[in-house]
């Protein structure tokens, strides 16, 4: 039984006027230990998804059908009571900003103590230690004395030091990033990624690492997930997705790439942008923006096919499989 | 543990709160003023040079004596007698340890429940942001004194002038209090509004702490700097709105005087001449207030985030 199993997952936001599906009907399952990559543009709905697996979406947000997994326990229909037990302990998440993420009016180490004291019956003189051997794993110059900092004496990368090391004070299961190192440097973002895979291998923790960085994806993770206004478009292992995808818009998504051995090439362009969640096109929800859209695409949802070990949602790649099979069977 | 607050201390010397102060003579001035009017309440029994609340002390004969420096004074009586023939340095010595306990109490009191119904109706929303705010709304459109008036004369009714007399302190803190909660829940609530859409949020809910804890443990912090400024400001008008209910009689009674009740007893006696009764109280409640309003003002400037957080 896999750790984590999202199952037709559909995600709303009442407003007026009816309701916005943010999400609608996504489904993957996460193993123990594995790294899983989710990837889309800005407003795919990939923090959308990481939020309600914690159960966490504020009103007017609501998880309108469909099931979260954990260890066999549906997360959907847990009660507060229980989520809270789960949160921060056996899932844990970390955010973007971490100039953001951290209370700016508490040290370091009274909000690893919380976080420890919040989920374990711990004396603080051993929450203290904890939180130490901790910082001295994510690797902060002088652990000893950022204890007692408060967040704006660290630099950027020393707070997401901090924050992988919040994330991993409780041994959780599974820890969900969202774009963890979009506000770094450059070379801080390298290391920090390095510190994060290496550190999920060595506790044997679950990493759902969302981001739109496509290189990070592919050297992180062993399976992906591509999301488009809220669906998954297309999902396996990502050496695959990677060489050789299938739906047309992971496509662009790589051609978008500048690629190191072909100087002098024109980046593609994926025509358009996202539709806003009001906006959804029938069909194909790609189908605007989408180089071989054609009647049947502007009107039927594509269900999955499965191309290889990929799953895609994509009426091309069906009919390209299709003529195949019937090439197959002609030639014996 | 002496190191813990030896850190402190040195992060407090090292902070831009220090740092402004030092260079703001206005600030240091108001400081340093207010500190002695605190100290000279706090302290008063001992400096006083007779007790204002012992009645064989007091001599009739007395009664009405100029300051010491005119005509007819008595250095026994530094600043003049009243007309109950009370030591008036004495008198302001015990009736500005009164006029602070009430504005302190009485914002002490706000504050409570101001930061209380401000937090749970900013962070919680919805019907109870829309409750309180309505009940706000409502008692802020009386006016405090009309309020304290009404309460007070019921009180006094009710109790009797005697009793009144005991209770004076606690039901004005309470009349005051009560009154002015408003000011501080609205500021609590715009604060905790703007905090609560930031990321530490989302990261305590996800980490799985419970609302109270993210409320008062994680909000409540970043939404201080306002109520400190709001509270300095709101011990001035708590120690003026005494002052006034005193001076209409509604306040401290004559034998436990407040700074408001001195002025209003020397008032009746301005006419024939004993100026004094009335004027130094004064005096010591506007530097009081003036000094408390000043400091309320530096704080103001120096906890504006927009001017050092960036």
């Amino acid at each position: 039984m896999a750790l984590l199993e999202v199952k037709n997952l559909d995600v709303r936001f009442a407003v007026r006027g009816g309701d916005l599906k943010a999400i609608r009907g996504i489904s993957f399952s996460l193993d123990k230990g594995e790294r899983l990559g989710l990837v889309g543009e800005s407003g795919a709905g990939k923090s959308v998804a990481a939020f309600s697996i914690l159960n966490l979406i504020a009103r007017p947000g609501y998880i309108a059908g469909g099931e979260i997994l954990f260890e066999g326990r549906n997360l959907a229909a847990m009660s507060e009571r229980e989520l809270r037990k789960i949160r921060g302990d056996r899932i844990a998440m970390i955010f973007q900003d971490p100039m953001m993420t951290l209370n700016p009016v508490l040290t370091v180490g009274t909000q690893m103590v919380e976080a420890l004291k919040a989920h374990r019956r711990i004396s603080t003189a051993n929450a203290r230690k904890i939180a130490l051997e901790r910082l001295k794993q994510v690797q902060i110059p002088s652990p000893e004395k950022r204890l007692d900092q408060y967040p704006h004496e660290l630099s950027g990368g020393m707070r997401q030091r901090v924050i992988i090391a919040i994330a991993l004070l409780l041994d959780p299961e599974i820890i969900i990033a969202d774009e963890p190192t979009t506000a770094l440097d450059v070379t801080i973002q390298a290391e920090i990624m390095a510190l994060l895979l290496e550190l999920c291998e060595q506790h044997n923790v679950a990493l759902m690492l969302i981001t739109h960085d496509l290189g990070v994806v592919s050297q992180v993770s062993q399976r992906m997930l591509v999301m488009y206004a809220g669906r998954v478009i297309e999902q396996g292992p990502t050496k695959e997705i990677i060489n050789d995808a299938q739906h047309p818009y992971t496509q662009g998504l790589i051609n978008a790439l500048p690629q190191m051995g072909e100087p002098g090439r024109r980046l593609f362009q994926i025509p358009g942008s996202m539709p806003s969640l009001n906006r959804i096109p029938t069909g194909c929800p790609f189908n605007p923006r989408c180089q071989f859209a054609n009647d049947h695409c502007r009107e039927v949802m594509p269900e999955y096919v499965r191309s290889g070990n990929v799953d895609v949602a994509c009426h091309e790649v069906a009919a390209l499989i299709e003529k195949e099979k019937q090439l197959q069977e002609e030639q014996p | 543990m002496s190191t813990a607050t030896l850190s402190r201390w040195s992060r407090f010397r090292e902070s831009f709160l220090w740092y402004s102060f030092k260079r703001d003579k206005i600030a240091i001035v108001s400081f340093v003023v207010f500190v002695l009017i605190v100290a000279a309440g706090v302290f008063a029994p001992l400096l006083a040079p007779a007790d204002p609340y012992d009645l064989t002390q007091i001599n009739i004969m007395n009664s009405e004596l100029p300051p010491m420096w005119l005509d007819g004074g008595d250095p026994q009586f530094p600043l003049g007698t009243d007309a109950q023939g009370r030591d008036l340095l004495s008198t302001i010595l015990y009736g500005t340890r009164v006029s602070l306990l009430i504005g302190f109490g009485a914002v002490l009191l706000q504050s409570l429940l101001g930061i209380l119904f401000g937090l749970l109706a900013g962070y919680l929303g919805g019907r109870v942001d829309a409750l309180l705010m309505r009940v706000a709304d409502v008692q802020l459109s009386f006016s405090t004194l009309m309020v304290a008036i009404i309460v007070g004369a019921v009180f006094k009714a009710s109790f009797g002038n005697l009793m009144f007399g005991e209770i004076a302190i606690y039901m004005l803190i309470l009349i005051i209090g009560v009154a002015e909660w408003p000011q501080i829940a609205r500021t609590v609530r715009a604060s905790v509004l703007a905090e609560k859409k930031k990321e530490y949020v989302d990261a305590a809910k996800v980490m799985g702490f419970r609302t109270n804890r993210i409320m008062f443990r994680h909000i409540l912090p970043n939404t201080l700097s306002p109520i400190f400024v709001i509270g300095t400001v709101q011990i001035a008008n708590a120690i003026i709105s005494e002052a006034a209910l005193s001076f209409l009689g509604l306040g401290m009674p004559e034998t436990q005087p407040s700074l408001g009740s001195l002025i209003k007893s020397g008032f009746d006696y301005i006419q024939s001449g004993s100026w004094w009764i009335t004027l130094i109280p004064g005096l010591v409640l506007v530097v009081l207030v003036l000094v408390i309003n000043l400091l309320g003002d530096w704080l103001r400037d120096v906890m504006n985030p927009r001017l050092y957080k960036g």
